[in-house]
């Protein structure tokens, strides 16, 4: 396996358009990296800049220390995985995944030991004389990772592989990517719109927006610290809540309720005297028992937690509680915010 | 899975591909085939061919392609039953040298006043070839089929004994 480089990467298509801007990503050996972002922020065609399925306009494109750029996509030395499978439906499960190798002309009986290799892997040598459409869509996607498993790439690319499947088997086949990756220690480069996926499948995570990356680092950072308003409400669900506060007298004053800031916030905010920034506070970071007056108009139970949205005077809020509730719309639930995010209004980075 | 060697390897692959070999060899030899009654039907030799046998022999040319092509698709997945649908095939163009080709060799008709050969020697010659590579190949085909369809009824029945022991243990 190996190291990518992805340097100063630029896409700007034929109509002037930019989808991609300065993309910089150093990604380790054996490393999975997640690309996350809402649909149209560029994850995709980054990914397929690093197939060579598009074009690269600016910066380098390093694959263990070779610069691939300008290199067509058959000898980049990569496998993608595509939403769609992909698979051809003429042919059976075994001629989909040794198909690749047939084209390299390599050895029918080495070809053979790595399709079953790849197969008992996959949990698939039963179904390896069936044709694609025998098979449900969990297995066509383990079909289209043992095409790629099969052979041995320096980077394994993956374009949203769990989109089609149902929530249920979307769970199960996370886990079997997790798991493979865990088995082969290989270099992936995952894109996902799915924060889940994003956090639970990845090493680091690089969100972007607009063509831009917003935040890279591991699922936790993301979480607990975002770089901006952007990936605070991006990742996390349900989302952040945020709120205009002036930062006033040592505490932060909005129109419907007032915190008292602790040493830390004030030393932080120390800057911010009588200005206005954004406070967020994740769902799962409010608790029963405050001063900040709720007025409950949905009360979701979710097992384990429940999910109260409600008015915070003018301003919509969502709490999620670690205990079972029975509020009713009308009733009201004093709560306070065990840790708060603050960003600067303007540039909409944290502080 | 752990393969002792290259022949088990060889055995192992038997059961995710398709006897294209046979397969092949069947189809080429409806090619051969079809030179052989092209080489006949094209032949100018006036009403020389007008007979009963000619019908027959369009009739047999005809079943021999659709039988040839089944068997083509029986023996691409190791059914044994299609080798000897093959074999009969072979034997037939064998005999049909001693039918057509040969009574057609020493005629002759008169065209124009003019006593000719129907079949030249060279002629003769070219069937006979097309008939016999025609034959080789079923028969080819059908013997590759039989020997890889033994050896992959072994192997199966092999892999079962092993499953059962490894289950009873």
């Amino acid at each position: 396996m190996s190291e990518l480089k992805l340097q100063h990467l630029d896409k700007i298509y034929d109509n002037k358009v930019q989808a991609v801007y300065d993309f910089n990503l150093d990604v380790k050996d054996g490393e999975l990296i997640v690309l996350v972002g809402p649909s149209g922020c560029g994850k995709s065609t980054t990914l397929r800049m690093v197939a060579g399925l598009e074009d690269i306009s600016a910066g380098h494109l390093i694959i263990d220390g070779r610069d691939v750029t300008q290199m067509p996509p058959k000898d980049r030395d990569i496998a993608m995985v595509f939403q769609d499978y992909a698979l051809y439906a003429h042919m059976t499960i075994y001629e989909n995944m040794a198909f690749s190798l047939m084209l390299r002309k390599e050895d029918k009986n080495v070809i053979h030991q790595k399709v079953m290799a790849a197969a008992e892997i996959l949990d698939l040598t039963d179904q390896l004389n069936k044709k694609p459409n025998q098979l449900s869509g969990g297995q066509r996607q383990r079909v289209a990772m043992g095409r790629a498993i099969v052979r041995t790439p320096k980077v394994f690319l993956f374009d949203e592989p769990l989109s089609n499947l149902d929530a249920k088997l979307r769970g199960a086949t996370r886990r079997e990517i997790l798991l493979l990756h865990k088995r082969l220690k290989a270099t992936m480069l995952y894109v996902t719109h799915d924060q889940t996926e994003a956090l639970t499948l990845a090493d680091r995570i690089v969100c972007m927006s607009m063509g831009h990356v917003q935040q890279i680092g591991t699922p936790l950072e993301l979480y607990d610290t975002p770089a901006n308003i952007f990936v605070a409400s991006f990742i996390g669900l349900p989302p952040i809540n945020l709120f205009d506060v002036e930062i006033k007298d040592g505490r932060a004053v909005c129109s419907d309720f007032v915190l008292d800031l602790n040493d830390r916030e004030k030393e932080l905010l120390a800057g911010y005297k009588d200005k206005t920034v954004v406070l967020g506070v994740r769902p799962e970071d409010i608790v029963q028992g405050g001063n900040i007056p709720v007025k409950v108009f949905t009360n979701e139970n979710l097992g384990q937690t429940t999910l109260v949205s409600g008015n915070l005077g003018t301003h919509k809020i969502t709490c999620k509680f670690r205990e079972w509730c029975s509020y009713k719309t009308g009733d009201t639930v004093n709560v306070s915010f065990k840790k708060k995010h603050f960003f600067d209004k303007e540039t909409t980075n944290a502080i | 899975m752990n393969f002792e060697n290259d022949a088990v390897i060889k055995k192992d692959r038997l059961r995710f591909t398709k006897n294209k070999l046979s397969a092949n060899l069947s189809l080429l030899a409806i090619v051969f085939n079809a030179f052989y009654f092209v080489s006949i039907y094209k032949s100018d030799v006036g009403n020389y061919y007008y007979k009963l046998i000619i019908g027959i022999s369009v009739v047999y040319n005809l079943l021999f392609m659709l039988a040839a092509f089944l068997s083509s698709e029986g023996v691409k997945s190791y059914k044994m039953n299609y080798s000897y649908v093959l074999l009969a095939l072979g034997a037939g163009q064998i005999i049909r040298i001693f039918i057509l080709p040969r009574a057609a060799r020493g005629a002759t008709v008169t065209l124009s006043d003019v006593e000719q050969n129907v079949m030249e020697s060279g002629q003769f010659t070219r069937v006979c070839i097309y008939l016999i590579i025609s034959a080789v190949l079923c028969c080819a085909a059908a013997v590759i089929n039989i020997s890889k369809s033994t050896t992959l009824t072994k192997y199966q029945a092999e892999l079962e004994k092993k499953q059962k022991g490894a289950s009873h243990e």
